[in-house]
């Protein structure tokens, strides 16, 4: 970075750089977008950064993030908590919630197994959820992403529940909704025709 | 096949080309570094989705993009497939996110992945540095023989895709047992994975060879005036059908090609045998076994031709088998891939030169490049079409 910015630009150009899809120059562009904004915007802003972590923490029992624990959905008392839904983040979480269907609870790993990266079954919330899936709960919805790294991880859960007694389910792979079979790749087409239903 | 047009933005050093193709040979003449080779490279990564030279698809494209906000790079073809239907295949590398580039292909118009254009447009390549086939190291031929399968067999690309990912997850997590970060019953999943995975690639190859080196031996024979026999041997690191005992038999005389196995036989004894030698693989750190330590060899009248053959030996050996994967290609695709010879017939003898040459007339579409048009026959030339290419362009005919 060149001498002619002053170091408070730089700090931020360089911080927002760290962010995940923002290379240098989009880190300029906003940095000079927030210079010619009013005040007000960039106030929000740094309260709306701070907050972020301030005030925000894991759910003592699903591990979603919240800002009260419980989180609003583990303390409401018509979702059937004898139904959890293990999903790898809390976006996933999310996108199940927007089906409005859901009427269970969520339990969130932060992440995948991938060896890889150094992820193991010990750096996600596997043996919360091993603590957590007894007594009442009768089903696990494992809703890992059907990649090799949610199959990894959805192998170690079920592993690790098959003996507990519950009825352990995942996510069904198929046909996208508006498809045309013609064009479904054959991999989709094949675990679709494993994972068919009976009708009626 | 034939392909009938093909257009270049920022490829490499091709700012923009339209190119038709003519239905007789190409001769792609210029000095070096001109761009003689960068128009095979593009047929190629139509056909292949990737270039042959390099794994970085920034260097593809054009240097003048370096200061464009969006560089990319856009590579299409026309042709006619072997049902008479008009196609356009077209690649293109976007920037995303100022990081990585992204590949975006459309088949007719229409976005594709990778797999579902495979056996779309076949190309055999064949380059000077190919005498490492046969002077090279194993990965070489393995490289070779994955290549190939991939323009044809999508389930065989889908399978080494599968492997490529599994076998670093399973390997990173050999040494994170080692170092006790993991135990070593989280190893079950990815030793499934790599045994599946592995299957399917063992399969093929025992299969693809059986055919190859029934075409490579004829074309052996008429080049060496059936003086010396071919034969190829498949090692595969891990034999699916030895016993311990046998392993060693099999470790001297490779895989019988013609006992056809199955990936659903070939699975549970490569799983038990990731298994047995899971502690060694602790200590290692790496898969021990497996299609990513195969070899297969190539003998010519029963002796290694890469340890014991000559210069000529390899010479006559490459080029049966790069005419036999073509006609491997033809077979298994019903039409015949273009032919990309690059630099190849300066460095063939003249016996050698006439008989490639006098193979391809009229059945594949064949483009060369060459430094140096008084290589070939005038008769050649005559029937040829020449394109002078400087710096990028096509300067004249």
């Amino acid at each position: 970075m060149s001498k002619a910015i002053p170091e408070p630009v730089t700090r931020l150009i360089d911080a927002l750089s760290a962010l995940p899809g923002i290379g240098p120059k989009t880190a300029s562009r906003l940095t000079y977008f927030l210079l010619r904004a009013p005040d007000k915007l960039s106030q929000n802003l740094s309260e709306a950064l701070r907050d972020l972590k301030a005030r925000t923490r894991l759910c003592s029992v699903c591990y979603n993030i919240t800002v009260d624990d419980p989180c609003p959905i583990c303390a409401d008392e018509r979702r059937d908590k004898r139904t959890i839904a293990v999903v790898e983040e809390p976006l996933d979480a999310l996108a199940l919630e927007r089906t409005g269907v859901f009427q269970g609870v969520y339990h969130v790993l932060h992440g995948a197994i991938s060896p890889v990266q150094g992820i193991g079954p010990d750096d996600l919330k596997i043996r919360e959820l091993v603590q957590r899936a007894q007594g009442d709960v009768l089903e696990v919805i494992i809703a890992t992403n059907p990649g090799m790294e949610g199959d990894a991880t959805a192998m170690y859960i079920h592993r690790e529940l098959q003996r507990k007694g519950l009825k352990l389910t995942r996510l069904a792979r198929g046909l996208p909704t508006g498809g045309d079979l013609e064009y479904v790749d054959s991999v989709t087409l094949l675990r679709a025709l494993q994972g068919r239903n009976l009708m009626g | 096949m034939r392909v009938e047009h093909l257009s270049l933005t920022n490829f490499r050093n091709y700012a923009r080309l339209e190119l038709s193709l003519p239905q007789q040979p190409l001769v792609l003449h210029g000095a070096n570094a001109q761009g003689k080779t960068s128009l095979l490279e593009a047929l190629y990564y139509l056909a292949a989705a990737r270039s042959p030279y390099t794994r970085q698809d920034r260097q593809l494209i054009h240097w003048r993009t370096e200061d464009d906000p969006l560089p990319y790079a856009r590579l299409s073809a026309e042709f006619h497939n072997r049902r008479g239907r008009h196609q356009i295949l077209e690649m293109a590398l976007v920037l995303e996110n100022g990081a990585r580039f992204k590949k975006i292909i459309r088949l007719n118009h229409a976005e594709k992945r990778v797999m579902d254009v495979v056996g779309v447009l076949s190309v055999v390549l064949f380059l000077p540095q190919d005498l490492t086939l046969v002077e090279g190291s194993p990965s070489d031929r393995r490289a070779w023989m994955d290549a190939t399968l991939s323009q044809v067999d999508a389930a065989y690309l889908e399978a080494l895709d599968g492997l490529e990912k599994a076998l670093p997850q399973r390997n990173a997590l050999l040494r994170r047992i080692a170092e006790r970060k993991a135990k070593p019953s989280e190893l079950s999943y990815w030793d499934e994975q790599v045994a599946q995975f592995g299957a399917i690639l063992i399969a093929q190859r025992q299969k693809f060879l059986r055919e190859l080196e029934y075409l490579a031996q004829q074309q052996h024979h008429a080049l060496s005036g059936a003086r010396e026999t071919l034969t190829l041997r498949y090692q595969p690191s891990f034999s699916p059908s030895a016993t311990q005992e046998g392993q060693r038999a099999f470790e001297v005389f490779g895989l019988d090609l013609h006992r056809q196995l199955e990936p659903q036989d070939i699975a549970p004894q490569y799983l038990a045998r990731l298994q047995e030698e899971r502690d060694e693989s602790i200590l290692r750190g790496v898969t021990l076994s497996g299609p990513h330590r195969d070899e297969l060899r190539l003998l010519i009248n029963g002796r290694d031709c890469g340890l014991y053959g000559s210069r000529g030996q390899a010479r006559t050996t490459v080029l049966a088998l790069k005419l036999a994967e073509l006609a491997w290609m033809e077979r298994a695709l019903g039409e015949t891939p273009l032919l990309l010879l690059d630099e190849v017939i300066a460095e063939l003898d003249a016996q050698r030169r006439a008989y490639l040459l006098g193979q391809l007339d009229g059945r594949a579409q064949t483009l060369l490049t060459t430094t140096e048009l008084d290589i070939f026959e005038p008769s050649f030339l005559a029937r040829a079409q020449v394109l002078h290419i400087r710096e990028g362009q096509i300067v004249g005919a």
